[in-house]
């Protein structure tokens, strides 16, 4: 396998998050696919470090950093989300209007 | 043997990649998310990466899936099931992606014949030195985001205000 493989599936993988973040109504789905953009990020680190920096493993733990922060910023969002709902009753995107009420 | 491993690994976690972004319920989408996770874990073990795969299953299968899953269930509405799930700009947003992988394309193209030149070998030991010495900085700082992370959300989702509770 070569390292163009990899990139592909991880672009493919990137462009599907970027259609369901533009596309979904629904809050929850849109943070779903920001998720698979994050990982179609940690999959071109990892892949550029093995093919192209194979001596050292910065790549990887720089993945384990992006790990870190998308996993608060997925907690930190669907708190969010959850007090939204809990005030506005919704959790489709078109339906938040509203900066205070 | 390595193409069947990568070839199998990148149609599951396509797959279930589109099943994320096109299925009507998002309780489904939310356990295809899982799937989608655990095939990008399985791409860092072919990879050789062993430390990321399991912090990959720790982090995103176990933790931020079962989050939204969570999630999920406490702010789904039975109306949810028959409304319509995407908005009605969908052909821009494949034109916009379409546009954009021709500029992917051209980026990747000239790595095509880049072979792998080593074998993998296990990382954890050679992970752990590098946090400790030249990454010991970014390491604290997550720490301070993740601490940050765990007031807001306790902050956000306790409902109600603090006055309201007060005895």
């Amino acid at each position: 396998m070569s390292l163009s493989h990899y990139l592909v599936v991880s672009a493919a993988l990137f462009l599907i998050g970027l259609f369901g973040a533009l596309t979904r109504r629904n809050t929850i789905g849109i943070l779903m696919s920001i998720e698979l953009i994050f990982n179609a990020a940690n999959l071109n680190l990892v892949a550029f470090n093995r093919y192209l920096h194979f001596d050292a493993l910065h790549g990887n733990v720089i993945t384990l950093f992006v790990m870190g922060i998308a996993a608060a910023e997925a907690v930190v969002g669907l708190a969010l989300l959850m007090a939204i709902y809990r005030n506005l009753n919704t959790i489709y995107a078109e339906d938040f209007n509203l900066l205070k009420g | 043997m390595e193409q069947i491993v990568f070839y199998s690994l990148s149609a599951v976690t396509l797959i279930a990649a589109l099943g994320v972004v096109t299925m009507r319920n998002v309780l489904h989408s939310a356990l295809m998310l899982g799937v989608a996770l655990m095939g990008v874990a399985g791409l860092f073990a072919a990879l050789g990466a062993d430390f990321l795969f399991a912090g990959q299953i720790v982090i995103y299968v176990t933790g931020v899936a079962v989050l939204v899953l969570f999630v999920v269930m406490l702010a789904g509405r039975e109306s949810d099931l028959h409304a319509r799930q995407t908005n009605e700009k969908w052909p821009l947003a494949v034109a916009i992606c379409a546009v954009i992988f021709f500029g992917f394309w051209r980026c990747i193209a000239p790595y095509a014949g880049t072979p792998t030149r080593t074998q993998p070998e296990p990382s954890t030991r050679a992970i752990g030195k590098l946090l400790l010495s030249d990454y010991a900085l970014p390491f604290e700082l997550i720490s301070l985001i993740l601490i940050a992370a765990m007031i807001g959300a306790i902050l956000f989702s306790r409902g109600g205000s603090a006055a309201e509770d007060a005895p």
